[in-house]
């Protein structure tokens, strides 16, 4: 499976960070046999025999599947394309999160995903985002004393 | 005579107006929770911590274990309405719960499940109190060298029972190990891995993780399956309740359920998932009718949503009387223990007996809030499944917002769960198992302390975690776990490999 074997590379590639990582933390060792970097250094060897362990799986899996090589693989990869684009549209709403405050930011979140995800709705749609946006703030920050941004509206 | 003294004493603290409305308030979120798809115990639990940050802990936690229990009541409504499973737990309710509905028999399957799950949920907390204090008394023994390999077993079950590979099981671990080993070291003071950020000098947060890995991959994985098929809901038809048939064939099946149930949970890594599974292949297997599951047999209800409720409170058991959590779920409750600062653990039981019995008594009361919740106020919550997927996911989306600024009000951290989102999402796509990650998270901390403890002990000499009997019996039985699949996929090669010959 490419799968498995990109999954291989990448705890190869990982181990050799968190080792390059682990020789970086500077140690006092006083009063501590171990110090911060024995823990850390089995975790990597972990990684290896894991690494390892999943090389034998894979080899495994190759020979049960030699006659069935052809999988089915499904086409169309366009929802990976929208849910890529729920991620960015995300991360603006968190970028936009703390200069424009809560309130604001997440009724125009919401109306972007709304407007894609029920589409056509527009009046369900708006209502919806304005007053989640509204009524949450009120109840996390009025009701239950929770901190959230409050950016150009304060209330 | 003392120990009967405490308990009793539990219900007094479970009984106080406040501690109720926090049952109730749990248990109803629970059921909430449990209802929406996209949304499971763990990140309910994750969500809602902040909230609670200022309450009396004995309170707090009340609420956080009704929400635990209470989702697994709702996670059963989903899965025979819409035949998705509102949590992993319901997976199996969804086969038979589904086609029952599609019979026009709805309402008896909710009504079984919630029966059910009252009585298996009552069973299991009374096994739970039952069980709890030999085994804390028992567990006053453990050293840090005994703690090191106790959670080495927790992780090794969870690793190899959870994920289809056990290589990846055993990934899922490490990659929670490490990120737990972000920050400063206690023990020395020096910072690892926080690559000069100051915000990292704390680690990672767990709620970041579990909001992040369960809530937002979560709802990246049902907007792929919204774009790619559509969910049919299925409207509750005729009556509440069981006929005089159906109770006949519902009973032993709960029965079953509920022992099968709280075995599995006390053991890790099992969880109520497997019990589920397990429950619905012997009822299939000694029912005289077994070509009936699958096509809306009460019993393949009835048995997993015992199976699931009994699980809850029996995976309680290693958490409170242990420290050490047995799956996903619970070891967020554990991060929420922590996070109040308490730590499980058998001296919990000597130091806060209130905290301990206040909580396990809550959970009866809390069993009959989730009956009437689930049986006769049903149709409130069934409402939330009207509510287009389009608009929920989004909503769902939004709340995780204010879950993970609301901890430090800190945007970096929104996106580092927005990574751990993305991450989860790719690892459900290649089968990478979520739960030994948010486990290992938690547990990171304290493993590490007790194995730098027991180290400082025998003076850098490793013999000290084979040492005792029980380090040794831990250690061993991780190993034949981690070991077993391969075992029995060798055995099955060696039988059928005659067979490929002739």
């Amino acid at each position: 499976m490419l799968v498995d074997r990109i999954i291989f590379v990448c705890i190869i590639v990982l181990a050799a960070v968190y080792f390059y990582a682990t020789a970086q933390i500077p140690t006092l060792e006083i009063g501590d046999p171990l110090g911060p970097k024995a823990f850390p250094r089995l975790l990597g060897i972990g990684l290896l025999i894991t690494a390892a362990l999943l090389f034998f799986e894979m080899r495994k899996a190759a020979k049960e599947a030699r006659p069935a090589e052809a999988q089915p693989h499904d086409g169309d990869l366009s929802h990976l394309w929208v849910i890529g684009g729920v991620a960015v549209w995300t991360a603006i709403y968190y970028l936009a999160f703390d200069p424009i405050g809560y309130i604001i930011s997440t009724a125009v979140y919401l109306l972007g995903l709304t407007a894609y995800f029920h589409r056509g709705k527009w009046v369900a749609n708006v209502l919806t985002s304005v007053l989640f946006a509204i009524g949450s703030y009120v109840l996390f920050v009025k009701v239950f004393g929770v901190m959230l941004a409050q950016g150009m509206i304060k209330f | 005579m003392d120990t009967l003294h405490l308990i009793l004493n539990g219900f007094g603290v479970a009984l106080t107006p406040i501690n109720i409305w926090y049952t109730f308030l749990g248990v109803f979120m629970g059921t909430i929770i449990g209802v929406l798809p996209g949304i499971g115990p763990a990140a309910g639990i994750g969500l809602l911590i902040p909230i609670t940050f200022g309450m009396d802990p004995t309170s707090a936690l009340i609420m956080m274990a009704g929400i635990y229990y209470g989702a697994m009541y709702g996670g059963s409504t989903t899965s025979i309405l819409i035949n998705t499973p509102g949590e992993a737990a319901s997976v199996m309710t969804c086969i038979d719960g589904y086609q029952m509905a599609k019979n026009g028999r709805a309402g008896a399957a909710l009504a079984v499940s919630a029966i059910g799950s009252f009585i298996a949920g009552t069973v299991g907390v009374l096994a739970l109190t039952l069980l709890s204090l030999p085994l804390a008394a028992f567990a006053l023994k453990f050293g840090p060298a005994e703690y090191f390999c106790l959670m080495i077993f927790a992780m090794a079950a969870v690793s190899s029972l959870t994920g289809k590979s056990v290589a990846k099981g055993i990934l899922s671990t490490l990659l929670g190990l490490m990120i737990a080993t972000i920050g400063i070291d206690l023990q020395s003071g020096q910072p690892r891995y926080t690559m000069g950020v100051p915000e990292l000098q704390d680690g990672v947060g767990f709620i970041v993780a579990v909001v992040g890995l369960f809530a937002i991959g979560e709802v990246f994985s049902s907007t792929e399956e919204y774009l790619k098929g559509k969910i049919q809901f299925i409207r509750i038809k005729g009556k509440l309740w069981l006929t005089r048939e159906e109770w006949r064939r519902s009973v032993m099946p709960i029965v079953r359920g509920s022992i099968i149930g709280f075995v599995k949970g006390v053991l890790p890594g099992a969880g109520a998932t497997i019990s589920t599974i397990m429950s619905y292949t012997i009822e299939k297997r000694i029912s005289k009718h077994p070509e009936e599951f699958g096509h809306g047999a009460i019993e393949g209800v009835a048995g997993p949503e015992a199976a699931n409720n009994a699980a809850t409170c029996g995976a309680m058991v290693p958490l409170l009387t242990l420290g050490v959590p047995g799956s996903g779920a619970t070891a967020v409750l554990m991060g929420a223990f922590i996070m109040y600062g308490i730590q499980p653990g058998p001296l919990l039981f000597e130091k806060r007996p209130d905290l301990v019995w206040g909580l396990v008594d809550s959970m009866y009361l809390g069993n009959v809030m989730c009956l009437i919740l689930n049986l006769p106020l049903i149709g409130i919550f069934v409402r939330i499944l009207y509510i287009p997927i389009g608009v929920l996911l989004p909503l769902i989306l939004a709340i995780c917002a204010i879950g993970v600024y609301s901890i430090n009000g800190n945007t970096l951290e929104m996106f580092m769960a927005l990574g751990f989102g993305i991450m989860g999402y790719v690892f459900r796509k290649i089968d990478i198992p979520l739960a030994p990650l948010i486990l290992a998270l938690v547990l990171g901390g304290i493993m590490e302390q007790s194995f730098r403890q027991a180290m400082t002990i025998s003076g850098a000499d490793p013999i000290v975690f084979v040492k005792s009997t029980i380090c040794v019996v831990l250690l061993v039985a991780a190993v034949v776990l981690l070991l077993a699949p391969m075992l029995f996929a060798k055995v099955r090669e060696l039988r059928s490999a005659p067979d490929d010959e002739t």
